[in-house]
């Protein structure tokens, strides 16, 4: 993931004053510019596709009701991002997925969705067990920041998932880089212990 | 800084967000500590697990669904909008005009109607009072056949039973049986009589509707009198009904009455005129001329302004002579 929005002002600042105005195709292009990105972080959040998608939803249509309100003070992205982190919390708890605090365990179920929904071309793999493999570890990873708390699981998810700055991450979560850099210490250390455990080695 | 020390700045220092002391430092540390070297690694290793997880892709319906939950919500704000503004414009005055035209209309049409409703009130009485008989009825099936003996044979004794509960509560009007008030306060009392007297209300009902029948009746025939005295009837004796009746015409126009109705009969005509009181005597003196007045009904004092006269022209036929 990349931070080409660092560069500029708000990229976004035309598209939505046109949706401001009722235009629905300038929100259009919103959507289709960042659903993806809005769906991953969603994704790593809750680790379940399906409501994923349906948090992603809900982000879109309430950031559409209330884009009269949003005063520009910050980038649309980073309100966009406040966003589906403060209804995948929601959505996360209101799941109360079982695991969420649970160590990874290898004896797990493996998880059939992403499988599903993330079939990897097959040009870039040379063989089956190369792409079962892949599959395994990334479902060992997600299975390891699903057992993370929110607050580490965010960290984890912004910073090096999505590639965040601290600056960013301090303005979507309005809390100081401290805290962050804190946090963040303490999910990779987290993360790194569950990845050693359900890996046997890193 | 020991080697904890270290290690808590690891992560920071993966981000580079150390300042240059303390890189310079922890690079130093690294060298000679295989220990920190080992979780530096590992950090490392955890974050690039992490950032190699593959992007998920949204599916296509996605945005779709997005546009589609927005949609309608813009259209619905638009509809809101037209319902808010086009009231306050156009509808409006519209609607309140059609209100009002409605109800000074409707205002219109009652009071026009009104006196007839006052009218219409004695049949419609006529039925509500008929209808504590059938529902006064159940309350006493218990004894069927008592009920049936004490009703039918003695209608007489619970008519006057009737009476002497119904006229206390009305004492005032009932002194003049013609007076339409009684009959507008009369549907209540059989409900009351039902009510008291449970034996025989049906029985009482029926005298009263039989009370009140004679009330009208007596009221009718006061009308025919009154009538009658307005009347004058008169037969005439003639032996050309077509050339009397010209001649009866001529006569009343003489004395300025004016022939309301004339009716044909076979050798028989009825004309119905009105003449002024004053000069119906001279009239009626006048018609001997025509031929022989048979019948004489009348009385000349009791008359004022116009009367109405019906005069009987009649052929003279064998027979009768």
């Amino acid at each position: 993931m990349s931070r080409q929005e660092e560069s500029v002002i708000d990229e976004d600042a035309e598209h939505v004053s046109l949706c401001k105005k009722g235009n629905v195709d300038a929100y259009e292009f919103l959507v289709k510019k960042y659903q993806k990105r809005m769906l991953n972080i969603a994704y790593r959040m809750i680790g379940n596709y399906q409501d994923a998608c349906d948090v992603v939803q809900e982000v879109f249509i309430s950031a559409y009701n209330a884009i009269r309100h949003f005063e520009g003070k910050a980038r649309f992205s980073t309100w966009l991002h406040r966003i589906v982190i403060n209804l995948s919390k929601n959505r996360l708890s209101q799941l109360k997925v079982q695991d969420s605090h649970e160590v990874f365990s290898m004896d797990d179920p493996i998880p059939t969705d992403h499988g599903s929904i993330n079939p990897e071309p097959i040009s870039d793999e040379p063989s089956i067990m190369e792409r079962l493999e892949k599959r395994d570890i990334q479902q060992k990873v997600q299975g390891c920041i699903n057992s993370l708390a929110i607050e580490f699981k965010e960290m984890i998810i912004l910073r090096d998932i999505q590639g965040f700055s601290y600056e960013e991450i301090s303005d979507m979560l309005r809390m100081p880089e401290g805290t962050i850099k804190s946090r963040l210490f303490r999910a990779r250390e987290l993360l790194r212990d569950c990845l050693k455990r359900v890996m046997g080695d890193l | 800084m020991n080697c904890s020390e270290i290690q808590q700045k690891l992560s920071a220092f993966i981000d580079g967000i150390v300042s240059s002391e303390e890189k310079t430092f922890i690079e130093d540390h690294l060298k000679s500590c295989s220990k920190c070297s080992e979780s530096l690694e590992d950090l490392r290793k955890t974050v690039d697990y992490v950032q190699r997880l593959d992007d998920i892709e949204p599916p296509d319906w996605l945005r779709q669904k997005i546009i589609a939950g927005i949609r309608p919500e813009t259209e619905l704000k638009k509809g809101i909008l037209k319902k808010l503004f086009y009231p306050l414009h156009v509808k409006l005055p519209i609607e309140a005009a059609a209100i009002i035209f409605i109800a000074i209309t409707a205002l219109y049409i009652f009071r026009t109607i009104q006196p007839e409703v006052k009218i219409a009130k004695a049949p419609s009485e006529e039925l509500t009072k008929q209808i504590p008989l059938p529902l006064s009825q159940p309350l006493e099936t218990t004894t069927p056949s008592s009920h049936l003996e004490k009703t039918i044979p003695s209608p007489l004794p619970n008519e006057k039973k009737a009476k002497g509960e119904f006229e206390p509560e009305q004492p005032a009007p009932a002194k003049n049986p013609a007076i339409m008030d009684k009959s507008a306060e009369e549907p209540q009392a059989p409900a009351q009589l039902a009510k008291r007297d449970e034996v025989g209300p049906s029985a009482g009902a029926a005298s009263k509707e039989e009370s009140r029948t004679g009330v009208l009746s007596g009221a009718a025939k006061e009308k025919v009198i009154a009538e009658r005295k307005e009347t004058v009837s008169i037969s005439i004796r003639v032996s050309d009904v077509r050339t009397a009746s010209q001649d009866i015409e001529k006569t009343l126009m003489q004395f300025e009455g004016k022939i309301t109705k004339t009716e044909y009969f076979e050798n028989r005509e009825l004309v119905t005129a009105e003449i002024d009181s004053q000069k119906l005597e001279e009239f009626i003196d006048n018609l001997k001329y025509i031929g022989e007045i048979e019948k004489k009904e009348w009385i000349f004092e009791a008359y004022k302004h116009d009367v109405q006269i019906k005069i009987e022209i009649v052929k003279i036929s064998g027979q009768l002579q």
